[in-house]
């Protein structure tokens, strides 16, 4: 069998096996089923000539192969061409099918003499020889070739992005295969050489496919040089030794004898070890050239990353992430969405903009945030456009949609453990360029340094609002040691007072004053009375006082049975000196006798129920004054009834002005006020309750409200066994 | 019939001055102190039956001058005025210890410490 069969069988079965890859990669995409024509083509062209070197000893065989061969040579050059036309998504142009009527004709000629006209044995075996018509197939060929590549380069300024990069592949495609030219040339009797264009036909496949299939491809020169340094060095690492053994073969038998061979061989074990290192040390140095600019703002990045974490201002923080980012990498559009728990959205924080209006929100459910969550990888438009024409799945078109409606070129999710705190929306690069792998890691570490300066920033804010409220709170708490103080004081005022009128009116009842003048009579008299209001209204400061120091006790932590109404009674009792209870209805909805006894603190219940009474009131007096209804009487239920897991739940209603749905929310938290009126209280009124209800009693508090009717609270309380 | 005799003990001066008159006027020899030690030389001195003995004073407090009074062995009625609310510190168990008489809440009425005072005067004369 012909030895020399066997370099394009092989090629046959790699031509095969790429095809199939491109055809599981997708078979409806049109590129991918032209470029699957395309191989079919060579592939017969193959067998064809496969044929003809093992007929060795039959001429007349063999040409029928070759010529069988022809037909798919025919085909190559026309796929090849309609390839390049869909690749770049030109219209239908007239060059095509008048390309394809002419390979009617050629078709008819192939299994004449006109293209092969006989053949002739070289040393690898049979090979055609050119027939008249011959040099018109080659013309035809060349015209093609050049016209595709021209248009290719024409493309490669008018086009960015990874259509950009994959177009430069394409060229270095065609210009390798130009080397197959070498095939044609043989059949002319001037050239005898030996036809590798079998190899130039795999790289040429090998690379269109890999272009083709490959979503994310690197840098074409990145490719080039790599591929160039490893050929390189391993040419280095095998030719040397190989060399050694070939010329300074007498030389070497000289000075070892027999064993000649092992100077050569040790070489090449020293040069194949060292050869890694070589090529990384030869690899990193031609990148750091090439990729220079590239490099440069990833390492810019990279510092920025660091510094990050240090700032504490969230909005400062987020404006120098965008203009870092911006500036450097020069793109066209930056802009950073983070999560907002309130409106569980995720909404645009800073944007660095060419006027365009950026998408002010993103919901946790839109596509693009599921795919982050799960691949935790940034996703590129480009590749996400390519999935989507591939038809892979639907998931790729609504990406697309997206992230078009984002303007996005890339989005960098930011991680912080397992959740995603946000992400990065980029568009372009000012240059056209394609996002590199390169690129993509340091904007990962970018992303996920900035999570962390994010949160930090964050938990800074947070921790000061925080103090700032404990500071209030504190102040809070020192009125209410001072009010202890004050209000000894002020009784002792009282006292004295009560004393001095006192006795006064005493004095003025033990003494006769019959034998005095109606005039006297008349003044003793009135200030007999003016006393008596003296000593009423000293009484009453004396209450007042007293349901101060009610107020500001501190009550102990114990729980004991009370029951609802000593609850309401105490609160009542407090509440007489603030508001004008006659002005409402309040009423008691529980039966006194079989409601179950709470378990709780009598002090601070009271405090409780005190300010739900006294919010219910605000709420009344809001509506009175905002609405003005006729014949509005403000009214007060509370009721109470078994509750959950044997509790007892305990409802305040009234029907006041309500409160809006998007305030329920924040109503518990620390001075949160709606209050419009002078009377504004101070905020921590529902506050402390809840603190009352959720801390200390372990029960539960809820509001139901609709605006302009009332308000309800339910609240949950252990009950006494 | 030996004639009562009342010390009020209190730091503010119209308290003296107007409770003093208002005993006056009922046949009732009233001394006054402003301090706790004032109230302990006029006690040894004088002795009266009835001591009105402020508790919140600055200098001796009340319940030390109770103490000191007590501790001189005699026979005397001591009742403690107080302006604290509801005892919250544990003070009336420890005037009650001490032997006091009565503990009262201050701002009260003027009939209702007529009505105390005259109480106990009239079991000790």
């Amino acid at each position: 069998m012909n030895p020399y069969a066997i370099p394009p069988l092989i090629t046959e079965v790699i031509l095969i096996i790429i095809a199939l890859l491109v055809f599981f990669k997708s078979n409806t995409s049109r590129i991918n089923r032209i470029f699957i024509l395309f191989s079919s083509a060579m592939a017969l062209w193959l067998f064809g000539y496969i044929n003809m070197y093992l007929n060795n000893n039959d001429a007349m065989l063999a040409l029928r192969w070759a010529r069988i061969g022809f037909i798919g040579i025919i085909f190559i050059p026309v796929f090849a061409y309609h390839f390049i036309v869909a690749f770049l998504e030109l219209k239908r142009r007239l060059v095509l099918p008048i390309v394809y009527l002419l390979t009617i004709p050629s078709l008819i000629l192939s299994q004449t003499d006109y293209i092969y006209g006989g053949i002739k044995r070289h040393f690898w075996g049979f090979y055609p020889t050119a027939g008249r018509i011959y040099i018109f197939f080659l013309l035809m060929f060349a015209i093609l070739f050049t016209r595709g590549v021209l248009l290719l380069i024409s493309h490669i300024n008018t086009e960015s992005g990874i259509k950009k990069e994959q177009i430069k592949y394409v060229c270095l495609a065609f210009g390798l295969g130009t080397f197959g030219i070498v095939d044609y040339l043989v059949k002319y009797p001037i050239f005898d050489i030996y036809p590798f264009g079998y190899i130039c036909a795999l790289l040429f496949n090998g690379l269109i496919a890999f272009t083709i299939i490959r979503y994310r491809l690197m840098d074409i020169t990145v490719a080039i040089t790599r591929t160039g340094v490893f050929v390189a060095v391993y040419t280095l690492v095998l030719g040397l030794p190989f060399a050694a053994a070939t010329l300074l073969k007498p030389w070497l038998i000289g000075v070892f004898g027999s064993q000649w061979w092992m100077a050569p061989l040790v070489l090449m074990a020293a040069l194949a070890t060292a050869g890694p290192f070589i090529y990384i040390f030869l690899e990193h140095r031609a990148e750091e050239r090439l990729l220079h600019e590239q490099r440069r703002y990833q390492d810019t990045l990279k510092q920025a990353s660091v510094g990050m974490t240090r700032i504490r201002n969230l909005r400062k923080l987020l404006d120098l992430i965008t203009h870092i980012v911006t500036k450097t990498v020069k793109i066209s559009y930056v802009g950073i969405y983070l999560y907002n728990e309130e409106s569980n959205s995720y909404v645009i924080q800073v944007a660095r903009d060419k006027g365009r209006m950026p998408l002010p929100t993103v919901a946790p459910a839109n596509p693009l945030v599921s795919w982050m969550t799960l691949k935790r990888e940034p996703i590129i438009y480009e590749e996400v456009k390519r999935k989507m024409q591939d038809a892979i799945s639907t998931v790729h078109s609504l990406l697309e949609e997206n992230m078009r409606l984002l303007t996005a070129s890339v989005i960098i999710p930011c991680f912080l453990e397992d959740k995603l705190l946000g992400f990065i929306v980029m568009g372009d690069k000012i240059s056209g360029q394609i996002y590199t792998p390169d690129d993509l890691n340091v904007f990962q570490v970018l992303a996920s340094q900035a999570a962390l300066a994010i949160e930090n920033a964050r938990f800074f804010e947070e921790a000061k609002e925080m103090n700032e409220q404990i500071a209030q709170a504190e102040k809070m708490a020192t009125i209410g040691t001072m009010a202890d103080g004050l209000s000894h004081q002020i009784n002792n005022r009282f006292y004295a007072l009560s004393l001095i009128a006192g006795d006064t009116i005493d004095t003025i009842k033990l003494t006769d004053t019959s034998q005095a003048s109606p005039e006297i009579k008349e003044m003793i008299s009135s200030i007999n009375y003016a006393l008596n209001r003296i000593q009423a209204n000293v009484m009453q400061g004396g209450e007042v006082v007293k349901g101060i120091l009610k107020y500001t006790r501190k009550g102990n932590e114990g729980l004991e049975p009370v029951s609802l109404d000593q609850v309401l009674d105490g609160a009542i009792d407090m509440l007489q000196y603030k508001i004008k209870l006659s002005e409402i209805d309040l009423v008691r909805d529980y039966p006194k006798e079989t409601t179950p006894r709470i378990f709780g603190n009598l002090v601070q219940l009271q405090e409780a129920f005190f300010n739900f009474i006294d919010n219910a009131y605000d709420a009344i007096t809001e509506r009175k004054v905002t609405l003005k209804e006729e014949g509005f009487r403000g009214k007060i239920i509370v009721a109470a009834q078994a509750g959950a897991n044997g509790s007892l739940e305990v409802t305040i209603e009234d029907n006041g002005m309500g409160v809006k749905e998007d305030n329920t929310k924040k109503l518990f938290t620390p001075f949160f006020t709606t209050k419009t009126s002078s009377r504004k209280g101070t905020g921590l009124g529902l506050y402390v309750i809840k603190k009352i209800i959720t801390d200390t009693h372990k029960g539960k508090i809820a509001i139901e409200s609709a605006y302009k009717k009332g308000t309800r609270f339910i609240v949950e309380l252990p009950v006494a066994k | 019939m030996v004639m009562a005799k009342l010390l009020i003990v209190d730091d503010e001066m119209d308290v003296r001055e107007f409770a003093a008159s208002f005993f006056r006027k009922r046949k009732i020899e009233v001394i006054t102190a402003s301090s706790g030690e004032e109230a302990i030389r006029i006690v040894e001195k004088d002795g009266p039956q009835l001591v009105l003995l402020d508790i919140k004073m600055e200098g001796m407090d009340g319940v030390e001058t109770l103490k000191r009074i007590k501790d001189m062995g005699k026979k005397i009625s001591v009742v403690m005025v107080t302006g604290k609310k509801p005892d919250e510190d544990g003070t009336f168990e420890k005037c009650r210890e001490l032997g006091a008489t009565d503990y009262i809440h201050k701002p009260l009425k003027l009939e209702e410490l007529e009505n105390v005072v005259l109480r106990i005067l009239k079991n000790v004369t």
